[in-house]
């Protein structure tokens, strides 16, 4: 049954007032449960006329353009009081000439009499003939009498289904088939009618106020409803069904559905049927605020019959349709210039009054007392309705604050800066405060970063709302965008139809039947999708505003992800730049040089071919071990000298390609250990021949690199450590690490050592620490290009006086 | 006088059928028979029948039949240095001058060069990698080209040592690469190891 109800809650959205109440706050009581399907289909059909008459505004002008052309085609008033208004608008007519107008008409005579005699003139019950009523009354009454009698006549024509039953008359609300009391409106119109003519005749000192005036434009105030009802009987049911149930203006509805109000609909007819201007104008504008009001001769008129109307609405006699009642009667009869502090006396002697006006235009024959205890119930059922409406109201604004309190609570409880997974969370939390424990999950697009995979995150929750499990799926091709997801029926609808596979990825095999889906939304679509099995749901209107904070919550630690994500990789691009911008500038560098270099090797190559090739003549020519031929084979050894260095410094600014070959370490080894000893044989400088001891530790492996480099590295490395005058030699340790995929060989000496300033030059070109720079400096600095071409690396660890130790690190794949 | 006219001789290019009886110390009937048989090759005068006989072909007949080729060969090698320096130049005739079987001409440049292993046919060219018009390797390959320099020995000289342009000129011909400054003594020890002497 409840489930019956809240689909049409949904549907019916445009009118603000149609939603909300039903499904959620108390219904009123006194209509019962029987009633219920009746007045949900009613309303349905409404929702539907509602959406037609909305659908474009071309089609409702000529909607409204047809209901006045079936307003001017309304039967015209019958002659004798077309007859008599112009007769009494004529001040050359005689009485003669209207008696026998309506002496024509015995049933018209019959009823004028019993007018008379119940009027407040009509003090003497003698008035047994048409002539003496009209001397005793004078024209002006005679003729709102006529009109009186003639225009509720032609109003109450019998109904053709026969619904207006006895019994649901007086009651001062449509009947169940919708259809408009009549008898209930007839005697409002009268009551409002003697009401405004009590008021007029309270002041007698005002000339734009005649009370017999007052008496007409009362009763006919309302006619325009009768107009609509008329042409459109099925709309002005639902008219008053939706003033009903929404406690509200009548003429608001009227514009609604039909497209205009009682207001002009009466205006069309009065004119149609040439009714004095002053009535016209009462039936046009009494509803509208007195202050808004032309500047017209008879303002106060209008302004009477809108305060008699108030007052007769307020006494709750007879039924109108209006149920607004705003206003204070007092206040508005100061703003009209009357004297408010008769208005009480004037309700008193409506009832009364209305007791015998009704008899004599044959609408009812009730008795005061009755009619009083009628009124005063109707006021109750009013009050009832009113209550309820106010129930409705409280219920919608207390889920309304409590959305309210989620959404804060929601806020609060968020970090700037969270990522997806710490907001979907909150949302599946804030979900479980909000809707009730029970199932949840929330299903959002993955990393978006990556653009190849469509992967989504799929995190589910406790019924507590305690994170359960929470992974990345691939969603089948299938599967549509999260972001376009549109569900018109967000609240229910169900996700067998949309995601039927996602059970597969959702723990503990829930009944897929009993979880519906509740779109997240954002500025630009679907940010992620609240997977529940609440049954029941607030309305659509007061979750929206939740689940577009969800939505947005999820949205923008998306897009928060996404940026400290491109951040990173800026940072790291930076990072990648700032090193590849060091390398090139040192390429550069080195390129220069290299290109000095080698301008230099040919250049000063030849000078120097001739100086030691001359010093090598020369020496043959002197004495054999004599001074000047040791003069000159030094001239020759440090021409060659000076060669060796540019030849090294072209070697170090555009170092050789490295050729690979599978390559015995140990052999390798054996090769840098003679590399040194020629080295220290053939410069003496190692010449105190410290000892070499070396180290396996463990299977040396076979390495694809270039032995004529490495082995030169390593011998750079161990001719180092000869040279730092180790007290006792110098070690060579050699460690393969098999998970590291490394290949370690530490050159160990407790030698001198070097200090901060030594070591962190140890590995520029030319730097050397050795007094008088006997060799170039340009060991290590080779050393570790050749080692750095096999994608290996030197470090350098040394303290003054105690020795260092260089670890050369080559990866065992170091092509990969 | 007959050491003289030897030593004419050993220059000489072409032979009469006389001189190679003379140097091969055997018979010009012999000679003759070798020559019209075709197992040594040579050409006649244009317009007479005198035979004659190039130096390469002579020398081959005499390697062929174990003739010693002392009196040929015995003389002093031509060695031709091709150097944009002139320092240079002066330094390599100083230290080839120790020795006095050699006999050197210098060039300046690739054209020169081109020229004097035409005149001069020496048995062994010093050749600087970079010279101002034509690359060592060019001039190898050049005279690799050309059969009657196919004896001719090579020796690259450079200030600038690049293993991928030695290989290089090692492909293309040169039969040594010896890099500036050098070792006199060395230098000259390569050289008559080149020459075989």
């Amino acid at each position: 049954m409840t489930q019956v109800h809240a689909l049409p809650e949904h549907a019916g959205t445009p009118a603000p007032h149609s939603g909300g109440g039903v499904g959620v706050g108390g219904r009123p009581s006194r209509r019962g449960t029987r009633a219920a399907p009746a007045a949900t289909l009613t309303r349905r059909r409404t929702a539907e006329a509602l959406a037609q008459m909305s659908g474009n505004d071309a089609s409702q002008a000529r909607h409204i353009e047809l209901i006045l052309r079936q307003i001017d085609s309304l039967p015209t008033l019958p002659v004798v009081a077309t007859r008599l208004l112009s007769l009494t608008a004529s001040d050359e007519s005689s009485a003669r000439d209207i008696m026998e107008v309506v002496s024509a008409d015995q049933a018209l005579t019959a009823k004028i009499l019993a007018l008379c005699k119940q009027s407040d003139r009509g003090v003497r019950t003698d008035v047994m003939s048409v002539d003496k009523a009209v001397v005793l009354l004078g024209f002006n009454a005679i003729r709102n009498a006529v009109l009186s009698v003639q225009v509720v006549g032609m109003f109450d024509r019998p109904e053709p289904d026969g619904a207006n039953k006895p019994g649901a008359s007086g009651t001062g609300k449509p009947n169940d088939a919708g259809h408009f009391d009549r008898t209930a409106f007839w005697r409002h119109s009268l009551a409002v009618a003697i009401t405004a003519e009590f008021i007029a005749a309270a002041h007698p000192g005002s000339a734009d106020l005649p009370p017999s005036e007052a008496f007409v434009c009362g009763l006919l105030h309302d006619i325009g409803k009768l107009a609509i009802d008329y042409v459109l009987p099925k709309s002005f049911s639902r008219i008053l069904e939706l003033a009903d149930l929404n406690q509200g203006n009548i003429s608001e509805f009227e514009r609604r559905i039909v497209g205009i109000d009682h207001h002009t609909a009466g205006k069309r007819l009065a004119e149609q049927w040439g009714l004095p201007h002053r009535l016209q104008d009462c039936i046009w504008l009494h509803g509208s605020n007195y202050e808004t009001l032309p500047r017209l001769d008879h303002r106060r008129m209008v302004g009477v019959v809108g305060l008699a109307d108030l007052m007769v609405r307020r006494a709750h006699i007879g039924f109108s349709g209006n149920h607004v009642l705003k206003q204070d009667p007092q206040e508005l009869a100061r703003k009209i210039g009357l004297d408010a502090s008769r208005l009480d006396s004037i309700g008193q002697r409506v009832h009364e009054e209305l007791e015998r006006r009704s008899k004599a235009l044959g609408l009812d024959d009730k008795a005061s007392r009755d009619l009083f205890i009628q009124s005063i119930q109707q006021a109750n059922q009013a009050l009832g309705r009113l209550n309820a409406a106010l129930d409705r109201r409280g219920a919608m604004a207390s889920r309304q604050a409590q959305i309210l309190e989620a959404v804060t609570a929601f806020h609060s409880g968020a970090t700037p800066g969270s990522g997806v997974p710490d907001v979907v969370n909150s949302v599946a939390v804030s979900a479980a405060g909000v809707l009730g424990g029970g199932f949840y999950a929330v299903v959002c697009p993955g990393d978006k970063s990556d653009e190849r995979t469509r992967a989504w995150l799929i995190s589910q929750f406790s019924d507590q709302g305690k994170p359960m499990r929470s992974h990345l799926i691939e969603p089948p091709p299938e599967a549509p965008d999260i972001m376009s997801v549109d569900l018109h029926q967000p609240a229910a609808m169900n996700l067998m139809g949309i995601l039927p596979w996602i059970s597969d990825h959702l723990e503990g095999a829930p009944d897929l039947r009993s979880i519906k889906m509740l779109p997240l939304s954002c500025g630009w679509g679907t940010a992620a999708i609240l997977l529940h099995d609440r049954p029941m749901l607030p309305p659509w209107q007061m979750l929206a505003p939740l689940a577009a904070t969800w939505g947005s919550a999820i949205a923008a630690a998306a897009q928060h992800d996404g940026a400290r994500r491109l951040g990173e990789d800026l940072a790291e691009s930076n990072r990648a730049l700032a090193e590849a911008q060091d390398r090139l500038l040192r390429n550069e560098s080195l390129t220069r040089l290299g290109e000095m270099a080698a301008g230099a090797a040919h250049e000063m190559n030849n000078p120097l071919a001739v100086i030691s090739g001359r010093a090598q003549l020369l020496a043959g020519t002197l004495p054999v071990n004599s001074r000047e031929q040791k003069a000159a084979q030094t001239v020759c050894e440090q021409a060659h000298r000076l060669s060796d260095l540019i030849t090294s410094l072209r070697l170090y600014a555009d170092p050789p390609k490295a050729v690979r070959q599978q390559t015995d370490m140990g052999i390798l080894l054996d090769e840098a250990l003679k590399r040194v000893a020629r080295e220290v044989r053939e410069t003496r400088d190692g010449g105190k021949g410290a000892p070499v001891d070396l180290k396996i530790k463990s299977k040396l492996p076979v390495v694809r690199l270039d032995p004529d480099q490495i082995s030169q590295a390593i011998a750079e490395l161990i001719l180092n450590a000869v040279q730092a005058q180790p007290k006792t030699g110098v070690q060579v340790i050699v460690q393969a690490d098999k998970t590291a995929k490394q290949l370690t060989i530490q050159v160990v000496d407790d030698g001198v050592g070097m200090d901060g300033h030594t070591l962190a030059h140890a590995m520029d070109p030319f730097f050397s620490s050795k007094p008088a720079g006997r060799r170039i400096g340009m060991g290590l600095p080779r050393a570790q290009q050749l080692v750095s071409t096999h994608s290996g690396w030197i470090q350098l660890r040394s303290a003054p006086g105690v020795g260092t130790t260089a670890t050369l690190t080559l990866p065992l794949d170091p092509e990969a | 006088m007959a050491t003289n006219q030897m030593g004419d001789l050993t220059s000489k290019m072409i032979f009469t059928t006389g001189e190679a009886a003379d140097l091969c110390k055997i018979s010009q009937q012999t000679i003759i028979r070798c020559f019209d048989s075709g197992r040594l090759r040579g050409f006649r005068v244009p317009g007479s029948r005198f035979r004659r006989i190039p130096r390469e072909e002579l020398i081959r007949f005499m390697k062929e039949n174990s003739i010693p080729t002392d009196l040929l060969e015995g003389g002093k090698r031509r060695i031709l240095i091709v150097d944009d320096d002139e320092q240079i130049l002066e330094l390599f005739q100083d230290v080839l001058a120790q020795d006095e079987r050699f006999e050197v001409k210098t060039a300046q440049t690739g054209y020169d060069a081109g020229l004097l292993t035409e005149q001069f046919r020496p048995d062994l060219m010093i050749l600087d990698y970079m010279l101002p018009d034509v690359n060592g390797n060019v001039v190898c390959r050049t005279v690799r080209q050309n059969p009657a320099m196919a004896g001719m020995k090579i020796i690259i000289v450079s200030g600038v040592v690049n293993q991928d342009e030695i290989d290089e000129l090692l492909r293309a011909g040169a039969d040594d690469f010896v890099k500036k400054p050098f070792n006199t003594e060395k230098l000259l020890s390569r050289v008559t190891e080149l020459l075989a002497l």
